[in-house]
């Protein structure tokens, strides 16, 4: 089945298990790491990627990707930088993959906040309100059904 | 004299009215303000006194309208206002009040300090002792029509994540839909899924509502810098809107001064009353939860604590409604202590997170918030401020504190059915 819509999307994902889910989640937000680049997050989403991470790397790993979401808040009253902004999105969706159970709400979630942080990439360029990031999920979830199936 | 120091003192003198006139006839100088104020009781520092952040509007008081004030004056023995001390007064004036009102409610002879406060900010203003923050989300709100610059591209563009997110469509200028909501900028760029939230809630209580392409921005920058003509130009804006769309209610959202400035100030602001209601959202939760229209489902499990918005409760008057809000979701409930009318500001109201320079002296008040926190011990803490979420979070990292944060009114969404996201 090719994934075409987020209805299909959320089926595929409900089929995985919690660790695959964390696995997806991982991918979908190091698909939009390069807006982001914080260290913290990238760690974070290298642990989140291994099938064999324990649950106090995630923790210390989840005290890092917080703090990264925590200090790229734009604030009250101040001018918005969207590329900035974009980077506590990516944050954020990380955060989804680090959590002790990535279940269909977390993924999701991730998913989602992958797609804000492309979203303020658009704004950033002037591109408006057109936003493919939810085609390359689906791509990305595809792909790793299709692996998974082949039994990689 | 310089011309903006001119400018700034013809302010100060035009500002003084008869409340505040009173307010310094009455001022006894108990220092009982000084122990109600974050900035004071964590500092230590007697300059972050409330009273006392009105010192050069109280000289000039003196000066211009007591007997004994003008025969000082006259004969060269009281000190005119300079332009260095407000030059040093801004940061009394801005970075270290928040107008939370905590002063104004323990003064014992009734002096409304918060109100001086917006007022001698009038005067900074004028004679360009404003931060530069402020002055930036003031040039953005003039030129862009939004503090933090959002224009209506980016507000599209939230919508569209938000129908994806959510399944629901989100509704913009639909005339005669029974309420208006209105957005900060806080909520449009870092926290979309309150309008998700609002979508969810609306669709459940099935009532009606919109958008307003004219008019989405409810952040009231003239409010906080103390620019009264720029506060009266963002009142109108949503006062135009909402009356264009022959509305019934405007919805403030979680954000402090924007309720503030359109329930309790717009109408004297604008001269006239508006055709509408102006409630906070926690007020239209409540107006659902008594009509029956609100069926939660499930239970929040974990410890739970609630932060009063200043705004809202101590000035707004809105206290027990969050809390009719929590019993329905929080099995685990505790109130921190000083909660409700008297709670403790999170610090960075009234403009002060917007004032870079200002952030050392909010993590030190911070730790009023730390305290209180510190004796209920929560897993989690819910508010309905979005900039309280921010500065209690930064508070909260600051001090290596893990206690997440949560809107109310994203969390009395998630417990509406379909709250796992559309079907």
């Amino acid at each position: 089945m090719t994934i075409s819509n987020d209805k299909e999307f959320k089926a595929a994902l409900t089929k995985l298990d919690d660790g695959e889910r964390r696995r997806v989640a991982t991918l979908l937000v190091q698909q939009v790491f390069d807006l982001s680049g914080d260290p913290r997050v990238k760690g974070g989403l290298e642990l989140a990627g291994r099938a064999d991470v324990g649950s106090a790397e995630l923790a210390v790993a989840a005290a890092g990707v917080n703090t990264a979401r925590v200090e790229s808040y734009t604030q009250c009253g101040r001018d918005t930088d969207w590329a900035a902004q974009a980077s506590h999105f990516v944050a954020r969706a990380a955060q989804e993959c680090v959590r002790p159970v990535v279940d269909l709400a977390a993924a999701w979630e991730a998913a989602m906040q992958a797609r804000m942080a492309r979203m303020c990439k658009t704004l950033t360029a002037g591109e408006g309100t057109d936003n493919r990031e939810a085609e390359a999920q689906y791509q990305t979830l595809d792909a790793f059904l299709k692996a998974k199936g082949s039994g990689s | 004299m310089s011309a903006s120091l001119d400018k700034g003192v013809r302010v100060l003198k035009e500002i003084i009215d008869a409340p505040i006139a009173s307010y310094f006839s009455s001022c006894v100088h108990c220092g009982l303000c000084a122990e109600a104020c974050l900035f004071y009781t964590e500092t230590g520092d007697p300059k972050y006194t409330p009273i006392h952040k009105l010192e050069p509007l109280r000289r000039i008081y003196d000066q211009e309208y007591t007997l004994l004030g003008r025969l000082a004056k006259l004969v060269g023995l009281s000190k005119p206002v300079t332009d260095a001390e407000l030059a040093e007064w801004q940061e009394l004036v801005y970075n270290s009040c928040t107008l939370c009102g905590r002063c104004s409610v323990v003064c014992p002879v009734g002096n409304d300090i918060a109100y001086m406060v917006r007022k001698i900010r009038e005067g900074m203003s004028a004679s360009g002792n404003a931060p530069d923050g402020l002055k930036g989300a003031v040039t953005r709100t003039v030129n862009i029509g939004s503090p933090m610059g959002i224009k209506l591209p980016a507000v599209k563009a939230q919508m569209k994540h938000v129908e994806a997110d959510y399944g629901i469509a989100i509704p913009l200028d639909q005339e005669g839909a029974e309420y208006l909501v209105m957005l900060s900028s806080m909520e449009i760029i870092n926290f979309p899924e309150y309008l998700g939230a609002i979508a969810k809630i609306m669709r459940h209580a099935g009532k009606t509502w919109t958008l307003c392409s004219e008019a989405f921005e409810a952040t009231n920058a003239g409010m906080q810098i103390g620019n009264s003509d720029l506060a009266r130009v963002i009142v109108k804006r949503i006062v135009d809107g909402a009356e264009k769309l022959k509305v019934k209610t405007v919805i403030s959202p979680e954000c402090g001064h924007a309720y503030t400035a359109l329930r309790w100030e717009g109408a004297n602001l604008i001269g006239r009353p508006f055709g509408f209601k102006v409630q906070h959202i926690i007020e239209v939760l409540e107006e659902f939860r008594l009509a029956g229209l609100l069926k939660t489902e499930g239970m929040e499990t974990d410890r739970l604590t609630f932060h009063d918005p200043c705004q809202l409760a101590r000035r707004g008057g809105v206290i027990q409604p969050q809390r009719n809000l929590m019993a329905m979701i929080a099995k685990d409930f505790h109130e921190m202590p000083d909660a409700g009318f008297m709670n403790w500001c999170c610090g960075g109201g009234g403009g002060a997170s917007a004032i870079e320079e200002g952030e050392e002296l909010r993590l030190e008040a911070f730790k009023k918030k730390k305290s209180q926190l510190d004796a209920v011990k929560p897993k989690r803490l819910v508010t309905a401020c979005a900039n309280c979420r921010i500065v209690i979070e930064e508070g909260l990292e600051h001090y290596q504190m893990n206690v997440p944060v949560v809107g109310l009114t994203e969390t009395i969404a998630e417990h509406l059915p379909d709250s796992v996201g559309n079907e």
